[in-house]
This record gives C-alpha cells, sequence and structure tokens, in this order.
C-alpha cells in the first residue's frame, strides 16, 4: 500500500508539471488551430532565465524569491509575445501546415539560443528558490515542493476558469476558440485577445518551468521537446481547448506514465503511454473534457 | 525549353560526378539521393495525400532494419531482402494506419508522432535480440552476385541516383493522372472530395503504401550505403526534419523538396565551419521562409491541375 | 539568376570534392564529437591530440617528419562518422583517434582498416573489437571487464543480497549493464530486477519506488553522470536504504552538482581512476600541461586514455624507425610490452583489446572527495 500511495504521489507530481505546460498548447490551439512547438523550449528558457536572475536578485534578501519569479515571468510573456508576433501573426491567412513549420523553426532558434548563451552542459538550478524539504508519513516521503505544484496547478486552473467565463476578456477568448470568424464579425479585437492568450501561456509555461527545475535541480538546453510533446498530448487526452482538460489530461498521463514504469516495465512505459493515446483518440476523438466537434462544409 | 536544358545540365552533373569525387563526397552524393527519396515520400503523404505525418521515418527505418536483419541474420541474397525490405514496410504501414486514417489533421500528426517513439522504442529494447539495441546492426554486406559488389560506393551512388530519377520521373507523371487529381482533391478538401464520390480513406491509404514503399527502398540503400542501421537515424527529430523539408520546399512541388533536402543535408557539410550556429540559422531561416513565402521554396505553380484543365497554355 | 546560383553551388560542390594533393607532413586525424550532446568530450580528445603533437614536434617531428592534425566533427552519430571517416583518409591521415562513442567507432572501422589508417579510441564496447580489423586498438578496456570486475566487488566483496540495476538507452550503458548482468550471473548473485530509465526524463521516481518495494542492498546505474546524479538525489529523497553505484561514466564533477552535496556522500563509483588520480609522472606532467595550455583541467580520463592511444603510435613509430602504419601496428600488436602510458603500463594484445585493468571503487567522503575503496587484484601486481 506505501509503494502504490507512494507512485500515486510521483504520478500527481509529475502530472502537475506536465498540466502546467499543456495550458499553454490548449489555449493557443483552442483560438488558433496552432501547435505551438516553440513552448516547451519557451518553458525550458524560463528555467534558464531564472538560473541568471537568482544570483542578481540575492541582494534583495526575503524577497528574492518574489523578485525573481515575477522577472523571469514578465520576461517570458514578453519573448512569447514577440514570437506571435514575429513567428505566427503573419502566417494567420497561411496554410496551416506553414504555421506549424514556422513554430517548429522558432522553437529551434529558441534552443539553441539557449545552447549558445548558458551551454551544452547541464545547468544547476538556484536550489533556494523554493522551500525544499521532505515530509515523511510512515515510509511514504512527499517534498513540500510537490505539495506547493499540485495546489499552485489546482489554484492556476481554478484561476483561470473563472476568468475565462467571468470577464470580458476571458468571454473574448471562448467566442474566438468557438468560432473565429464569427467571433472576429462580432467585433472582437483579435489581436488583442491573441496576444492575452501568449501572453497567459507563456506566463503558466514560465512557472512550469522554474517548478520543473526546482523539482529535478538540473536543466538542459534540449529537455524542452520531451516535456513538450508529454504536454501536448496531455492537451489531447484532456480534450484540446479545454483548460480543465489540460490539467486532468496532465495528471492522466502522469500516472499513466508512473504506474507502467512501476507496475509494468519501464522499458515500456512510453509505449503503453502512447498506445493509450492512440486507442482514446480512436474512440473518443475529443478527448476527456473536448466538446465534440461538428466540421462545417 | 529552358527547363530541359536545365534538366540536362542536372542530369549530366550528376552522371560524371563519381569521376572527380572523392570517396567522402561520392557519400555525401548518394546520401543526398536516399534522403531525397524519403522526402518524396514523405511528400506523397503531406503534399498529395493531404496528411499530416509527422512519424515517416518509422517506413524508411523499417526498409532499413529489415534489410539489416535479412542480410546479417539470416545471410539471404540482396534481392531477396530487398524485395522483403520494400514492400513489408508498405503492408504494415497499411495495418498500422488503417484504424487512425479518419482522424482528424492535427490529431492523425499526435498519433503518427507517437508511432514513432514506439518504434526507436521497440528498436532500442532489442525484441528477441533483433534489432540490436541502441547499438543498431554492423556490417550489412550482402554476398556480391555476379561480380556486382552492392557495398561499393559507386555501385550505391548509381543505383540511388537511377531510382531517385525514375521516381521523379513516375511521380511527375502520376500528377497528371486520374489518381493524381483525386489526390488533388481529397487534398484541397476531402469532404468535398468525398461527396463527389472519391473515396479519400481508400485514396490515403494507396498514398501511405506507395510513400512506404519508397521510404523502404531508401531504407535499403541506407543500410547498403552506411552498412550500418540505428535507431536514432529514424528517430522523431529525422521525421520532423523530413516534414520540414516538405513545407519549406513547398508541397507536392518536386524541385522545391529537392532543394530543401539539398539544404538540410548538404549544405551543412559545404560550410563545417558554422558547426555550433549552424541549426540557430536553419531556425531562423524557417521562420522568415515561412513568412514571406508560406507556401514553400517552389510551390506548385498551378497546384497539381493538368495543364489541359487551363486551356494549354501554359 | 537562379541559374547563375546553380552553376556556383556546382562549382563549390567540384572544389570540395575533389581530392587534393596531400603535403608531406604525416598526418594525425581526430574523429570526435566536437558538437552535440559529448561535446566538452570531444573537445578535450582534440585538444590533448594538439597538446601531444604540437610537443612531440617541438623535439623535432616524427622520425624526422613534422605532424599537423585535422580535425572532423562526427556529432556522435554513426551516419556522420562514416563521411568523416572518409574525409579523413581523403586528406592523407594516417592515424586517427576516434571516436568518443562506441557507435560512432564502429561506423567508421570499416573505413580505416581497408586505408590501412591506424585507429585507437576510448570506446568501450565489446563488438569493436570482434571484427577483427587489423588496425585498431584501444587503449581503454572493453565493458565486458568492467562488468567483470563490478560483479566480482557486488557478490564477492561486497556480499550484497538484492542487487537492483539501472540503464538507459545510450549504447554504452545498455552495453555495460548487460556485461555487469552476465557477469553477476556468473557469480551466482541475485539480480532483483533490472529497469531502464529514458535518459530525456527527468523523473525516475516511479522506477525508484519500484526498486524500493523489493528491498534491494544495492542500486547500480551505468549511465551518464546527469541521469546518475538525478537517481541518487530521488533515491535519497523517496528514503531507499541501499548503496548506490555508478558505473564510470557516473564519474564527472558535476555528478556531486547534481545530486546535492549532501545527497552525493557515500555514493560508490567504479570505474577508472580520475585524470587527479593518476600518480605517474608523465600523467603529473601531462596533467599540468594541458592545463596551462587550455586554461581548464583534463575533462575526464577519457581524454587521458585516448591521449595514450596516440603516445602508443608515436612510441611504435619511434621504436620501428619507420612512419608505415603496418609495421607500426604490427609492433603495438605483437612487439611493445608495458609501455609507460598515463594511465599505467599498457600491453595491447593481438586482437586489439588492452591487457590487465586498473579498475577501482571509489567512494566520495564527507569532505566530498573520492577515496580508494577497492583496487582491481590483477592490476595490483
Amino acid at each position: 500500500m506505501d509503494i502504490f500511495s507512494q507512485q500515486l504521489i510521483n504520478g500527481l507530481t509529475y502530472g502537475s508539471l506536465l498540466g502546467f505546460i499543456a495550458l499553454g498548447y490548449t489555449m493557443v490551439y483552442g483560438i488558433l488551430n496552432l501547435i505551438n512547438f516553440a513552448h516547451g523550449d519557451m518553458v525550458t528558457l524560463a528555467a534558464f532565465l531564472a538560473i541568471t536572475i537568482a544570483p542578481l536578485a540575492v541582494a534583495a534578501g526575503t524577497l528574492a524569491m518574489i523578485i525573481t519569479l515575477a522577472a523571469v515571468v514578465v520576461s517570458v510573456c514578453i519573448i512569447a509575445i514577440l514570437l506571435e508576433k514575429i513567428a505566427y501573426k503573419p502566417l494567420r491567412a497561411a496554410p496551416r501546415l506553414s504555421l506549424i513549420v514556422s513554430a517548429l523553426g522558432a522553437g529551434m532558434v529558441i534552443k539553441n539560443a539557449i545552447m549558445l548563451i548558458w551551454g551544452a552542459n547541464p545547468r544547476i538550478f538556484p536550489r533556494n528558490l523554493f522551500p525544499a524539504g521532505l515530509a515523511k508519513f510512515s515510509d511514504i516521503s512527499v517534498s513540500y515542493l510537490s505539495v506547493i505544484i499540485l495546489l499552485l496547478n489546482i489554484l492556476v486552473m481554478l484561476t483561470l476558469y473563472i476568468f475565462i467565463n467571468k470577464t470580458r476578456v476571458g468571454i473574448a477568448i471562448k467566442a474566438l476558440s468557438t468560432d473565429y470568424s464569427v467571433a472576429e464579425l462580432m467585433g472582437v479585437n483579435v489581436n488583442n485577445t491573441v496576444m492575452i492568450v501568449f501572453l497567459i501561456g507563456g506566463g503558466v509555461g514560465a512557472l512550469g518551468g522554474m517548478l520543473i527545475g526546482a523539482s529535478y535541480t538540473t536543466v538542459t538546453f534540449s529537455m524542452g521537446f520531451d516535456y513538450g510533446i508529454k504536454a501536448f498530448i496531455a492537451a489531447i487526452l484532456g480534450g484540446i481547448g479545454s483548460i480543465p482538460g489540460a490539467m486532468f489530461g496532465g495528471l492522466l498521463l502522469g500516472l499513466t506514465y508512473t504506474f507502467c514504469s512501476g507496475y509494468v516495465s519501464s522499458a515500456w512505459a512510453n509505449t503503453v503511454t502512447y498506445l493509450l493515446l492512440i486507442i482514446l483518440l480512436i474512440f473518443r476523438p475529443n478527448g476527456l473534457f473536448g466538446r465534440s466537434l461538428v466540421q462545417k462544409v | 525549353m529552358k527547363r530541359k536544358l536545365l534538366i540536362a545540365v542536372l542530369l549530366v552533373f550528376c552522371t560524371i560526378y563519381p569521376i572527380f569525387a572523392n570517396s567522402a563526397w561520392l557519400t555525401i552524393g548518394a546520401t543526398f539521393f536516399i534522403f531525397s527519396l524519403v522526402a518524396l515520400s514523405q511528400d506523397i503523404v503531406l503534399g498529395r495525400a493531404g496528411v499530416y505525418d509527422m512519424g515517416h521515418a518509422i517506413y524508411f527505418g523499417m526498409g532499413g532494419y529489415i534489410f539489416a536483419i535479412l542480410v546479417t541474420k539470416l545471410g539471404m541474397n540482396f534481392f531477396a531482402a530487398a524485395f522483403a525490405a520494400v514492400f513489408l514496410p508498405a503492408l504494415l504501414a497499411l495495418a498500422v494506419v488503417t484504424p487512425v486514417i479518419h482522424l482528424r489533421g492535427d490529431y492523425f500528426l499526435v498519433v503518427s508522432i507517437g508511432l514513432n517513439f514506439i518504434f526507436t522504442q521497440i528498436l532500442n529494447n532489442n525484441p528477441f535480440r533483433l534489432t540490436g539495441g541502441p547499438n543498431g546492426i554492423f556490417g550489412i554486406f550482402p554476398a556480391p552476385f555476379m561480380g556486382i559488389n552492392f557495398s561499393s560506393s559507386v555501385f550505391i551512388y548509381y543505383f540511388a541516383f537511377i531510382v531517385i530519377t525514375l521516381t521523379i520521373a513516375i511521380m511527375n507523371n502520376f500528377d497528371n493522372s486520374r489518381y493524381g487529381r483525386a489526390f488533388y482533391f481529397i487534398y484541397q478538401d476531402d469532404l468535398a472530395a468525398a461527396s463527389m464520390g472519391i473515396n479519400a480513406s481508400y485514396l490515403k491509404q494507396i498514398g501511405f503504401m506507395m510513400s512506404a514503399v519508397l521510404a523502404g527502398f531508401a531504407g535499403v540503400l541506407y543500410a547498403l550505403e552506411y552498412s550500418a542501421v540505428s535507431p536514432e537515424t529514424f528517430s522523431v527529430d529525422q521525421s520532423i526534419t523530413f516534414f520540414a523539408i516538405v513545407i519549406v520546399g513547398g508541397q507536392g512541388s518536386l524541385p522545391g523538396v529537392l532543394l530543401g533536402t539539398f539544404a538540410m543535408f548538404v549544405l551543412p557539410e559545404l560550410f563545417r565551419g558554422f558547426a555550433d550556429v549552424r541549426y540557430l540559422i536553419f531556425g531562423i531561416a524557417m521562420v522568415a521562409m515561412m513568412v514571406m513565402r508560406p507556401r514553400g521554396l517552389m510551390p506548385t505553380k498551378y497546384g497539381f491541375y493538368p495543364k489541359k484543365l487551363f486551356g494549354g497554355d501554359t | 539568376m537562379k541559374k547563375y546560383f546553380l552553376v556556383l553551388i556546382m562549382i563549390l560542390i567540384l572544389f570540395c570534392a575533389c581530392n587534393r594533393k596531400t603535403s608531406n607532413e604525416f598526418v594525425v586525424g581526430v574523429q570526435a564529437p566536437i558538437t552535440g550532446e559529448y561535446a566538452s568530450e570531444g573537445q578535450g580528445m582534440s585538444n590533448a591530440v594538439k597538446l601531444i603533437v604540437q610537443q612531440q614536434n617541438d623535439e623535432g617531428g616524427l622520425n624526422g617528419v613534422m605532424i599537423k592534425v585535422i580535425t572532423c566533427d562526427d556529432e556522435g552519430s554513426p551516419q556522420k562518422a562514416s563521411i568523416c571517416a572518409k574525409k579523413l583518409v581523403n586528406d592523407g591521415a594516417k592515424v586517427v583517434i576516434g571516436s568518443y562513442t562506441s557507435t560512432a567507432t564502429a561506423a567508421s572501422q570499416e573505413i580505416y582498416a581497408n586505408a590501412s589508417v591506424i585507429q585507437t579510441s576510448d570506446a568501450t564496447a565489446a563488438v569493436l573489437t570482434q571484427g577483427n580489423y587489423k588496425t585498431y586498438f584501444r587503449a581503454s578496456f572493453n565493458d565486458d571487464i568492467e562488468g567483470e570486475f563490478t560483479a566480482n566487488y557486488f557478490v564477492n566483496v561486497k556480499k550484497y543480497g538484492n542487487i537492483a540495476i539501472i540503464s538507459d538507452y545510450s549504447s554504452f550503458s545498455s552495453g555495460l549493464a548487460g556485461a555487469v548482468v552476465k557477469n553477476i550471473g556468473l557469480l551466482g548473485g541475485n539480480i532483483v530486477c533490472n529497469e531502464k530509465i529514458d535518459a530525456n526524463a527527468q523523473d525516475f521516481k516511479a522506477v525508484l519506488t519500484k526498486i524500493k518495494a523489493l528491498n534491494p542492498d544495492v542500486i547500480y546505474f551505468s549511465g551518464y553522470y546527469t541521469q546518475s546524479g538525478l537517481l541518487r538525489a530521488q533515491q535519497v529523497q523517496l528514503d531507499i536504504q541501499a548503496d548506490y553505484v555508478g558505473g564510470n561514466a557516473t564519474d564527472n564533477p558535476q555528478f556531486i552538482e547534481i545530486a546535492g552535496e549532501q545527497n552525493a556522500i557515500d555514493s560508490y563509483l567504479v570505474g577508472l581512476p580520475v585524470p587527479e588520480q593518476l600518480d605517474y609522472p608523465e600523467a603529473l606532467k601531462f596533467n599540468s600541461d594541458y592545463l596551462r595550455e587550455y586554461k581548464a583541467p583534463v575533462p575526464s580520463i577519457w581524454t587521458v586514455i585516448n591521449a595514450d592511444g596516440l603516445r602508443v603510435v608515436f612510441e611504435a613509430m619511434k621504436q620501428v624507425n619507420t612512419n608505415d602504419t603496418i609495421a607500426a601496428i604490427e609492433h603495438i600488436k605483437g612487439g611493445m610490452k608495458d609501455f609507460r602510458g598515463l594511465t599505467g603500463p599498457i600491453t595491447i594484445q593481438r586482437n586489439g583489446e588492452r591487457a590487465g585493468s586498473i579498475y577501482r571503487v571509489n567512494v566520495i567522503n564527507s569532505d566530498l572527495d573520492y577515496e580508494t575503496v577497492y583496487y582491481d587484484p590483477v592490476s595490483g601486481k
């Protein structure tokens, strides 16, 4: 039983981290139908920025953590908006696949820029940014960080859920993702709304990147791809476009992966995870929380 | 007329190339043909059948691995092994793709990435000691037949050259055929095509099989050229590269796809000095190319519409 | 415009592709991963070769001929390795050091053997000497020897009851894990599990939790230091009471940083000595020369082993008094005994394997220093 509970905690923590990243994918896809392949690399960038900013903020004493977090989130938000303006906005009317390749190219640029600036070797993430330490219940260990990750995940999802459903901007986002052209005709400001979506996705992703750094203490320039692709799959599992879907998709993927490694075979964990995805898509193509989509002719 | 001259110059250049190229550049030449073949086969699926396949290295890898296993483990002769390695991927492609062919574009894309991950994990896990794990399979030297040494660089170069020339010729004709037109319609709008009585799923499956045959052939050539296959050559990264080549070059555009392959695989050999910043430049070029020419470097001028539909004055 | 561009490209290819006349210098090639995942190791190799060649040239060259170094970046990939090998052969290389990874080395062996170019590397996969390539030898030891040493330590010295093995998907790691598992089996040890991790991932708690339930006495990991550090940190976090032992790729200063200083204490490392532990006078001089030349310490033991390979070739050529590669490789594999290498006495056997072994077990003590707790009885003589 201890082992089972421990695996449950492992899976929930890993799944929540994926949830942070999945959110950026799901929101951008909801509006632009774009798989933002550069998102995983933005998450990596956030972790590397924290490595550079944290030592500078130490002077601020107790406020160091807040300052670092804020500075990183703000810079990533700015870069996310720039990315949208440079690489995606000119392509709104272009074929869908061009947008995907533009995203792949942008990801490549960010990844290699990180390598050139911070080097190809793994870097150590600052240890003092988040509280360290462990709580032990009989034989189960729970780090304070995993509790923070879980709570933050729920908090962010709830906030966003309320934001989308209750504020003007949120309703504009919802309108655009329901029907882009009708919303545009009804006077929704497309450019501003898209910008806000990238801002939210980038900011939450940046938070996720720093939490990943803190959880595993090392970050490498190439780690964005693996997290990115898993998070995107999580977004699809949850039903792409759905905000609670991103959270539950992340948890589902995290738990599947963990229990496969723990109880089936670590050598085949990825295979089982992807098979699950394929089977789910065959029988429930819109994910767990997605609206069923009627193709208009 | 000008076009014909250009093609003639290119053909002559490629034919006499082995006379002056040293062994390293002969290999680079053959590699260019091999990767072009994979890119063209990706173009059948992506640019003609309109299926977002981001796991195309699977079929390339299947060809290479099946050939390698048959030659090294069973000691098969070249022809039998190559035959199996070209046609088995097509059957496997059919089996794998059939249950998911109806999925919407992006969902298919994710499924194909997943399939590619599964494929490399299988290669790495070395089931039944067949695939050699992360080391792959070394020493693929099929027995010579009637004095032909299949592993000689010059033989592989000309073999690959003939295959790619034939492929291009066939694909050029195919675009103007009945099937080619049907492909063009499902690529444009598969729902409309379906209502016109074109069986879209069936055509997509055909497209996949044709493409897997070509990719499998490329796999055989690769295994011959390098006499080794290993999992990282057939990874998701490689699939993404082929995907990008087709889009950057221009879907359905033969010269565009060749140029894209050239830029991705040969230019880096010409400019070795920039090793560190190479991928940064590629990334910038990809974004810039898409922003400036969203339909690719050399888009097909009139789609795949047969010329006669335009009154023949093109 | 397009036409001119095409013609320009063709001329450029012609220029690159043509055979150029080779100079009368003696050419040493380095085929190494200068960029990519193993960049720091590849650059170390290239630096070490340049250093030794420069010192040899200062002594008047090799049998009166000056030496030149050419480097080719194989990015650790077998495909690039094959092209690199052909390029180096075309550029007239007579000796090639490389490559770092076993896969890239294997992909180039045939080409060097056909061109009678001597090849030596630090790669450890057992298959490399099974092809009987006459021109290949290595100053490192094959995985089987490390496997045998590790198994002996686990079963006969430490008498571990339950042994858990973890490896990743790199060819190096799975080869080594395979050798360890095989040898533990031969000695009658009890392996409770043999797990795989994905080197791209960072969360290994699922696998470790599974291992915890099996009550292991030792957890052995055969992969690289990055994952090794994470595994150790997560082992401590999950409170698994077992010794942690890393294979020789765990040996990197970053292991301690990644695992965290408190966690790294009491981890065991099985492997070759680190460069700083080599106390032969030649090794001390090499370490200090390298530091002076490149303002950085020798990156790892692999750099030293590659340097040793080159030194063996130079010494053989001096002894046979000719720069002929066939005569030299014959002498290396048959005539040379106990050459004074940086990593101890070197004798190369007929099949290209180095005789003996220099493995040892280090433990990280509370001052974060390496402390040797067990030597190979064979090398003790």
